[in-house]
């Protein structure tokens, strides 16, 4: 099988190689076929059964328009957004990061859908959402869904470790986690670079990843409040065998939860979904709860993380693209996503839909105490070359934390100060 | 000379050390291919494979991709080398056997252009791609291959073809043949060699590039070709190490057959030519 | 791995720059009777010179161009860069972390060729004075090394240094240093250095211990003979007789390893980004951070440019006997 297949490719390949200038792969479209839009869309954030509905739905609705839906790594994705906004065949729609849509937005590649606005009911979108896409009364980014971080617990490991209310103070949980981290069974997975967990325990201490000076921006990891931050998160860390050197999404850490001897992970609570999707026997064992904070009177603080949909002004098909945003950004499927992923949805007026979803409430709860990064639009730099997570595996293999904290807090300066 | 015993010994020492030191990551990669993952995650590794399988091989295989990338070195790759082939040996017949205005300046040019220091110009190619609308093509790929590659075939043939005899292509066209049917009756053939180590060296030039083709083929995933794909392992397998060795040994293959038939030429090269720089 | 010129070097034999002794007057002989109307040669050298132009004089051209202006993500996008004349340069040479990057560059150059140079003439002494199934063993080695494509060996060196199952950190706790249990290489700075730098080394020994060899099987054995009659023995028969016979080609050699070294990008990129906190970036990865993180095209540009005269400088020096020649022709 394989021998025959090797055999056509060098085949093709001395065939094609003459073809290869035609080979591109971009649609040229004749009127009456049917238009292939491009949708790039990041890893994880919506299940595969979500997209499949949704597309096939779309396409039933729009039976002129194609979906070619792009999954995209978020390794890297800095740089192909940019380069993918700068070509003159950019991808139709693209699912940017709230704290990266900023940038583009400044930098004149994405279409201003300014007057699609009241359209589309912007009125009640989420401001954490609506804010970063906005310059002016130009619109670039259209809210897509918002969430914030809970913990996700395997309640029968929970309940083997005789732990039967969830921690709601950071003493408590240290506790628990330590009860439930023995033999097989680790405490909590955490990767060593999780850095939007740390930031929510930075927060916590009231300390912050930069502060505002006049017109610049400095890095603060090494501040007294952001040292305590890391200090309770190696604590934490130590509690589970979380490789020290990589960040959640390397190995896919519900796919480390899904074994079955994670008793807990920080993550949206959409991630509840993709561990059973990868392991059914673990239905009806998920439980969440918002991260605890200092004192049981206040949860946690978290990221408020989320995405928008952008339309670069390259784009092919600006129109089928707009409609297939009115569609994902419109209540019928926003909706759908909030249930199906736990998300919350674009509209403040939408929340009602999570009421009955346990991960939505703990997610909920933590919301209350959200956050955003620094509202610098050089920030997106800062993450395209993270010194955060350098940072944290320096002072979780040892480094001195204060030392380590300088360095990546003059890398962030740096970086914020466009050079 | 006779070695003394002890001289012998510690030469035998260095060898084998040196050996070890050599192709051991190489002894690992291949090994680590062939062991079941629990031998792999292994607290003490086990520096002889006990029990071998086929599984990452098979999990490499049937990798997202994995044949598209194939397709795609190869194509770059093929094309490249039959291009600069072609474009060359053109130009090398020009300088070798034509005497023309320019002539000593475009070999100037040439040669500067054989010492580019490509590394350097990835930012502005990518600029100049862009502007272009050429990125994110596999044929914009294959055309820079074909320009790295250019001047050392043009030289190499050149060189090649000053030591075929201008006699045997006269005669060749006393008899009547034109400039063009004597260099394919004649020259083509005794040009062999160096088509073959050029195009050699131009095939393993552009399947293990990496720099170009993770700048110029950005957004299209299904447009990359193995060492960029190979070097974003961690989104492919995440920690599956077998796997990971099992697609690197894989891609190194074409080139270690390549290097097999090119090894006489390498170690007979180095003797004639290098050595009396 | 793009070096055409060094491989020019490693692959064949008819290389005119090394001063082959083609027969260079016969051309000449020919085409005087040839006579010099025709337009033949010009139609056969255009696709060489139009696609040389293009995709490689361009690019230069435009780089130095872009450089002196202001050429962000925004310029990028809708274009219309406005010129800065050398506001790009005097930024960069007022910025410490390119001193930084420089003075890094210079000792990850020095670090490794010294070592290169020194491994590579170690094992040549030991590949002529070695049997024949050792020496052919040792020399298949050297040629798989060689032949190893360099993602292939950055994929294999980040598996051996891996910080849990790596074999590297369970050697090291073997032979007693308990510190690298679970060591993560790629946390810390001087040891990302390290690894990188056993890696270039690991790459860059079989071609340069090759070569030298070849050199080696070249040098008269009388004159070996003469000086040990003399009583040289060891060192100062490599440093009496050997290095001098051979002075040219260790020269070469040299040249070719310190430029191949200053503009290793591929290595470095693949493993740790330039990282962490900037331990590993060097020129080439600084130029592509610059742009690609930061959106920069302007300033790495000017990186750019420097790096293209460093490596200019030193392949002259390089070249400068067979650019002699070429002119000569």
């Amino acid at each position: 099988m394989r021998k025959n297949r090797f055999a056509a490719i060098v085949l093709a390949a001395g065939l094609a190689a003459s073809l290869a200038a035609c080979s591109s792969g971009t649609s040229e479209d004749s009127p009456d076929e049917a238009t292939t839009i491009d949708v790039w869309l990041m890893r994880d954030s919506v299940t595969d059964a979500f997209l499949d509905e949704f597309v096939a739905d779309f396409e039933t609705d729009n039976p002129d328009t194609d979906v070619n839906v792009q999954i995209q790594e978020w390794d890297g994705i800095g740089q192909r957004v940019v380069s993918a906004i700068a070509s003159n065949d950019a991808p139709d729609v693209i699912e940017v990061g709230n704290t990266q849509v900023a940038q583009y937005a400044a930098s004149g590649g994405l279409t201003d859908l300014g007057d699609k606005v009241s359209e589309l009911g912007g009125a009640d979108w989420i401001p954490g959402l609506a804010e970063p896409g906005r310059i002016d009364d130009a619109q670039y980014g259209i809210p897509y869904y918002a969430a914030n971080r809970v913990v996700v617990y395997n309640t029968e490991l929970f309940e083997a470790a005789g732990i039967t209310e969830p921690p709601t103070t950071r003493d408590a949980w240290i506790a628990a986690t330590t009860t439930l981290n023995s033999g097989e069974v680790q405490g909590i997975y955490l990767p060593g670079q999780n850095w939007y967990a740390l930031a929510g325990f930075v927060w916590d201490e009231g300390g912050d990843l930069a502060v505002q000076d006049g017109d610049t921006w400095k890095g603060a990891l090494d501040t007294p409040e952001a040292l305590a931050g890391m200090d309770f998160y190696a604590q934490l860390q130590a509690l589970g065998k979380g490789p020290k050197d990589s960040d959640e999404a390397n190995p896919p850490q519900v796919d480390v939860f899904s074994a079955g001897d994670v008793a807990q992970i920080i993550a949206t609570p959409g991630a509840g979904r993709q561990i059973v999707e990868a392991n059914p026997e673990l239905e009806d064992k998920i439980g969440y709860f918002p991260v605890p904070g200092k004192t049981a009177d206040e949860p946690g603080a978290v990221f408020t993380g989320g995405s928008n949909l952008v339309i670069p002004v390259t784009a092919s098909h600006p129109d089928e693209a707009y409609t297939f945003v009115a569609a994902l950004a419109g209540e019928e499927w926003q909706e759908r996503l909030a249930v199906e992923m736990s998300y919350v949805p674009n509209k403040t007026t939408l929340a009602d839909v999570l009421a009955d979803d346990p991960g939505a409430a703990a997610m909920a709860i933590g919301a209350h105490n959200g956050h955003a990064t620094p509202n610098s639009p050089e920030w997106a730099a800062v993450e395209a070359n993270n010194p955060i997570k350098n940072y944290m595996t320096q002072v979780l293999t040892g480094a001195d934390p204060k030392e380590a904290a300088t360095t990546a807090s003059e890398s962030i300066t740096s970086a914020l100060s466009g050079g | 000379m006779t070695p003394r015993p002890w001289t012998r010994t510690a030469l035998g020492v260095a060898a084998v050390i040196t050996l070890l030191m050599s192709v051991f990551p190489v002894y690992w990669m291949v090994t680590t291919a062939l062991k079941p993952t629990p031998d792999i995650q292994s607290e003490t590794p086990q520096l002889w494979p006990s029990t071998l399988t086929l599984d990452h091989f098979a999990t490499a295989f049937a990798a997202d991709g994995f044949w598209t990338f194939w397709r795609n070195s190869l194509l770059v790759t093929v094309g490249s080398v039959l291009i600069a082939l072609v474009v060359a040996a053109l130009a090398a017949f020009a300088v070798a056997r034509l005497r023309w205005a320019g002539r000593r300046a475009f070999v100037l040019v040439v040669f500067a252009a054989q010492m580019a220091p490509w590394e350097a110009l990835l930012i502005p190619m990518y600029v100049v791609m862009r502007d272009a609308g050429a990125l994110d093509h596999l044929a914009t790929l294959l055309v820079v291959y074909v320009v790295i590659t250019l001047p050392f075939t043009v030289l190499t043939l050149r060189g090649f073809l000053e030591a075929i005899p201008v006699e045997l292509e006269e005669a060749a066209r006393v008899d009547g043949c034109s400039h063009l049917t004597a260099f394919r009756r004649i020259v083509f053939p005794l040009l062999a060699p160096g088509l073959l180590s050029t195009s050699l060296f131009g095939f393993i030039t552009a399947w293990n590039e990496f720099a170009f083709a993770n700048t110029l083929l950005i957004s299209h995933q299904d447009q990359r070709t193995l060492p960029v794909w190979l070097s974003s392992f961690g989104n492919t397998f995440g920690t599956d190490w077998g796997a990971t060795m099992a697609a690197s040994t894989l891609f190194m293959l074409p080139v270690l057959l390549v290097f097999a038939v090119l090894q006489n030429r390498v170690t007979g090269g180095l003797t004639a030519g290098a050595v009396k720089g | 791995m793009t070096v055409p010129s060094e491989v020019a070097v490693r692959t064949t034999p008819h290389t005119p720059e090394h001063g082959a002794s083609s027969p260079r007057d016969r051309p000449r002989r020919a085409d005087a009777r040839r006579g010099r109307t025709s337009f033949w040669p010009y139609l056969l050298v255009a696709p060489t010179v139009l696609l040389v132009g293009a995709v490689l004089g361009y690019p230069v051209v435009r780089n130095v161009v872009m450089s002196f202006q202001e050429f962000g993500l925004r310029e990028l996008v809708q274009g219309a860069p406005a010129f800065v004349g050398l506001a790009n340069y005097r930024e960069l040479f007022a910025d410490r972390v390119f001193w930084e990057v420089v003075v890094r560059t210079l000792a990850f150059t020095a670090v490794n060729v010294v070592l290169i140079m020194v491994l590579s003439t170690l094992v040549a002494l030991l590949l002529a004075r070695l049997g024949r199934v050792l020496r052919v063993a040792v020399m298949t080695g050297l040629v798989v090394v060689w032949a190893m494509p360099v993602i292939a060996a950055t994929t294999v060196w980040q598996w051996l240094f891996q910080s849990r199952f790596g074999v590297v950190n369970w050697v090291l706790v073997q032979l007693g240093l308990e510190q690298f249990q679970d060591y993560s290489w790629l946390a810390n700075g001087s040891a990302t250095f390290a690894l990188i730098v056993v890696l270039v080394v690991w790459q860059s020994v079989p071609f340069a211990a090759l070569t030298l060899y070849a050199g080696l099987t070249t040098v008269p054995a009388e004159l070996f003979e003469a000086a040990r009659i003399d009583g040289a023995a060891g060192w100062a028969l490599f440093r009496r007789i050997t290095f001098p016979v051979l002075r040219s080609l260790f020269g070469l050699i040299t040249s070719l390893e310190v430029i191949w070294v200053f503009k290793c990008f591929v290595q470095i990129w693949a493993i740790s980004e330039g990282g962490p906190n900037d331990a590993t970036t060097t020129l080439p990865v600084y130029a592509y951070q610059v742009a690609q993180t930061l959106n920069r095209y302007d300033l790495a540009g000017a990186v750019s440019v420097i790096t293209v005269v460093v490596l200019t400088v030193l392949l002259l020096v390089y070249f400068r006997q067979s650019l002699r020649q070429e002119t000569d022709r």
